[in-house]
Formats: C-alpha cells, structure tokens, sequence
C-alpha cells in the first residue's frame, strides 16, 4: 500500500515496481471485455432514449420526446412510485438489518463469523427459490394466514398476495441480508474505547449510540443504501411474481417496453431515468459519508 | 474486551432484546426457503401446488425430470454458467490483482470504480441494454451472447473476492522472486498464483453460482432455443406454482449449496493462511 518510492530499491526492483507490460495487461483486458459488454450497451441505450420511435426500430436523432413521454401521466407515476417503493423497502431494510448487525459485532463474542454467514447464506441461496416460496406464505389458506388468525391478529382470509404489500414484504426480505454485511463490518470497527469514553462522561447508553455509533456507522449505511435500495430500482422478479397487475414496477414497466410494445427508444429514456436515479443516490451517499476514508467496505 | 460493557439490568435486557431480534431476522430469513423445501414434497391438489400442506410424495421429482424443456433448461444453464465462470475467472482475477497491486492509484481508483458500477447498475437496465446492443449489432441471441452477457458481474465478483485475497499477500514475496531472478510472469505464476489458488478456486465457484442464478440479464438474452432453468422455472411460475416447479428449483437448490460448501471450504483454506505469515 506504501508507495514503492519509500525504501530504496535495487535498479531490477524499481522497474518492476515502476509497471510493467502485465500490469497493463491486467488493467486492460478487463477493461475491454467490461467495456464491449457493459458500457458500450449501456451507451447504446443513452444514444437511444434521443431517437424517434417507430415499431420495432428506432431512427437515430435527437429528440426529447421519449423523455417526455416517460415522464408524464402512467410512466411519470410509475417512476415515482418506483422511487418512493425502494427508499421506504430501503428504510425497512436498514431499521431490520441495524439491530441485527449490531448483536453480531457487539455480543455474539466469538460466534461472529458463524452469526455472520447464518444471515448471509439464504442470500446466496437461489433467488427463485426465496422470493417463489412468498406465493404459497402469503396465499389465500397459507401458513401466514394460519399463523394471524392463530394469534387473533387477522380473522379470515388474507388478501395480501398480488399486492404492493406482497411485493414490499418480498423486497424487504430479498434484501434484508446483504444490509447487514456492511453495517456488520462498521459497527465491528468502531473502537469500544469511544463508547465507554463516552459513557464514562456520563452519556447514558441511547446517548452515546445516537452521538457517538451512529454517526461513525454512517459508510456502513451509505454501502447498505448503495447495495439494497439502487438494485430495487430495477427490480423485476419480485413485483412479476407476488404482485399480479397492481402497481407495476419501473423494471416491469421497462422491460414491457423492450419485450412487448416493442418501442425500445421509450424504453431506453426509462432506463436513463432510472440510471440518473443511481446517479443522484451514489452522489448523495458520497456526501453523506465525506470524510471517511473509503465508502465500500 | 467483551467483558467491558458493565452487566447492569439495563445492559442485559437491551442484549437480550438485541438477540431475540437477531433471533427473528434469522428465522424471517430461512422460513421461506424451508418452505420451498418442504412444498417441493406437498401432494397438492389436483396436481397443483396449494397453499395447505396436503400430504408428502416424491412424485414431483419424477415429473420434474420427466419434462424435457426442463431438463433442457439445466444443460443450458450448466454449459452457460460454465463458460461465464471460465472466462470470469481469468479476467475477474487479472482484475482483482490490478484492484490492488496496479502501480498508478488512478487506474486502480478507475478499475474499482468500475466494478462496484458492474454491481449497483439495476440488472434490468443491463439486460434491456444488452438486448438492444446485439440488436443493434445484428448479433443473433445464442448460446454465448447469453454467457458474454452474464460474464460482467461474474467477472466483478471474482474480482472482489481475489482482491480480498491479494491484500492479504505479503510484497516481499514477490520482491523475494525478484531477488532469485525471477521475471514477473515467473513471480506471478510460480509465486503469486499458488498463494491465491484458494482465492481463486472460490471466485470461480462463486461466479459459477451467480451465472447459473442468474435471472434477470438472462431473462432478456434467452430464446425458445437457450432457455436457462432460472428464466425456465420463472415463466412457469407466472402461470401460478406447481409442485413440478417446486422440486425442480430445490434439486438445483440442493446443487447450489455443494458448490457453495466447497466455496466456503475453499475461502477457510485462505483464511488460515492469511492468518501465517503475520504471526
């Protein structure tokens, strides 16, 4: 990490820590092979939300038109909503996963790593099978429905699948484990030293959370943002299977757009819009955490 | 250290409400999958999946196996996922090394740029744009547009795993192979590669994983003729579940997990010999 200027070096060693051909080729090759599948499409889809839309293709030119088309009546609505469902999903995920990364770092002692995995492995169990099996809990006559009227919470039938309420919950839980690894990483750094020097000045304990933890967690929550609440921005599956027709998503409303109304430069504009999203939230996160060393962990 | 934090009521009631909602997360988390599991076992009603347990039977599996789409499906997910592994992991590790070990900080700050934007873009954004990409370029859908397509984020977790491998390599040994007379390849190749052969090994698998999950990039890259079983087993749930679906997806499941397994085995090998020379 030191720069390679510190110590002198041997003339064979300073070349060698000067660059060398398979530092460029490292650095190159998956540039390239990045660029031809990943920028160069998403370029073709910046130069195609400008083009004039026939069925089917789409004429090169510059015209705003598809922009104001995505933002405006049906698409403008679904945007918002889009927005408003993943920072509330996001919200929910956060308030879930803090409590739940902070025992992990502060009282599972030596079981942290195993605390740690047990949250992390449904999330790289296959993702069909988590959000599919939400059809059967939520369903009409399913083990949720059985589970409230038990408790007396809910009586009768539960009409909660084909809902955004299903489609929150299915969110919620698809997500909810990849918030707890960052928060998990800070929290385990912050030094116990500077809570009991706080406590030893008096503060009592919700005082030295809220003055001293949480504002030293905040890269932890900037990532868990970055890592739960931009994908849900685009995502497909959960609303395709838990929320029937109601309240389409911007990925659905994105990918019909490119799959059945064929018209790609309206669906372009709307994937723009949603990557200008990404944007604005990667730029205020890096705000957020200014002054910290590095916001990923 | 762990001892520090003074046992009044107040700490050891906050402690307990900490780990009775960790408690939940945990169960939150695994309910669902452990329902899927035990619904790929649910007789149904007829011959459909239903929300009450009605009886246990093994005959999804045979019916599962006996549907040839399906089963198609899982070649063309295994070969796929093959190839995206294979090239991601060649490039996912050069890139991984250049991560840490490139001599200019700004093309190190680039590269890292560049492979977190690989892992926030929203998938349905890259797939729409691949789609139209091969549409553009006259590219016909097949086989290895499918695979170059889902090659980016395997290649960005690869590259996040060996990196995390690399910053655990001590420099002196490249500086030792220096100092033998070794050329860099060598260094790389008798010295470096060995270290991370554990690293690497767990990125392979991990991007293998992820190919073969993958639905979303897919679900816009495949044909009637390359269907994945994640975009096969999805388009048959929009028609409501069955069993059939229920068991396939826990045998692949199942799949998963053995590779996962030997992931993790993979991953602890690193970690202890991480742990060596910094004792």
């Amino acid at each position: 990490m030191t720069p390679s200027t510190a110590t002198p070096r041997t003339g064979r060693l300073r070349r060698a820590h000067r660059g060398h051909g398979i530092d460029h080729v490292f650095a190159a090759v998956p540039t390239a092979w990045l660029f031809v599948f990943f920028i160069a499409p998403l370029a073709f889809t910046v130069v195609y939300s400008f083009g004039h839309a026939e069925f089917g293709s789409v004429t090169l030119g510059f015209t705003l038109a598809n922009y104001q088309t995505a933002l405006s009546g049906f698409y403008l609505t679904t945007f918002l909503r889009t927005l408003q469902f993943a920072a509330t999903a996001c919200a929910f995920c956060l308030l879930a996963a803090y409590p739940a990364a902070y025992f992990i770092a502060r009282h599972a002692g030596r079981w942290k790593t195993q605390a740690l995995v047990l949250v992390l492995v449904p999330y790289f169990t296959s993702f069909l099978i988590r959000v599919m099996s939400w059809q059967i809990l939520l369903a009409r006559g399913g083990p949720i429905e059985f589970v409230l009227n038990l408790l007396h919470l809910t009586n009768g039938p539960l009409d909660v699948m084909d809902t955004q309420t299903a489609v929150f919950i299915g969110m919620v839980y698809a997500y909810l484990p990849i918030a707890v690894v960052p928060l998990y990483i800070v929290l385990e750094r912050i030094p116990v030293s500077l809570i009991e020097a706080s406590r030893d000045l008096g503060a009592p304990p919700w005082r030295s959370f809220l003055h001293v933890t949480l504002p030293l967690s905040r890269p932890g929550i900037a990532t868990a943002v970055l890592l739960t609440g931009v994908p849900m921005l685009g995502e497909l599956v959960i609303p395709g299977l838990l929320g029937g027709d109601r309240g389409v998503l911007m990925g659905q409303a994105i990918s019909a757009q490119y799959l059945d109304s064929q018209n790609y430069a309206l669906g372009s504009a709307m994937a723009v819009l949603v990557l200008l999203a990404v944007a604005i939230i990667v730029a205020l996160l890096a705000r957020l955490t200014r002054g910290f060393a590095e916001v990923s962990a | 250290m762990s001892r520090s934090a003074p046992a009044t009521l107040g700490g050891r009631l906050g402690r307990g409400a900490l780990g009775a909602w960790y408690g939940i997360v945990v169960a939150f988390l695994f309910a669902p999958i452990v329902t899927s599991v035990v619904f790929a076992f649910n007789a149904g009603t007829l011959g459909k999946q239903s929300a009450r347990f009605t009886g246990w039977t093994l005959q999804w599996f045979g019916v599962a196996w006996a549907n040839t789409s399906l089963r198609s499906a899982i070649a063309t997910s295994l070969s796929a996922s093959f190839w995206s592994a294979l090239i991601a992991v060649v490039i996912g590790s050069a890139l991984g090394y250049a991560l840490v070990r490139h001599p200019s900080r700004r093309v190190r700050a680039l590269l890292t740029g560049l492979t977190y934007v690989l892992l926030i873009v929203p998938e349905t954004v890259t797939g729409v744009s691949l789609l139209l990409f091969y549409a553009v370029t006259n590219v016909p859908l097949s086989l290895m547009t499918l695979v170059f397509g889902i090659t980016p984020l395997a290649i960005s977790v690869t590259a996040l795993i060996v990196r995390a491998g690399v910053l655990t390599l001590d420099r002196r040994l490249d500086e030792a192979a220096a100092d033998l007379g070794a050329n860099r390849w060598q260094a790389l190749w008798f010295v470096v590669l060995p270290h991370l052969a554990p690293s690497v090994g767990a990125g392979a698998l991990m991007s293998y994983v992820f190919s073969f999950d993958n639905l979303v990039v897919s679900s816009f890259l495949t044909t009637p003729q390359v269907n994945t079983l994640p975009v096969y087993l999805y388009g048959s749930l929009q028609y409501g579940p069955s069993p059939a679906i229920y068991a396939a997806a826990v045998a692949v499941f199942m799949f998963t997990m053995l590779i996962l397994g030997l992931a993790a085995l993979l991953y602890r090998l690193v970690q202890r010999r991480a742990a060596r020379p910094h004792r």
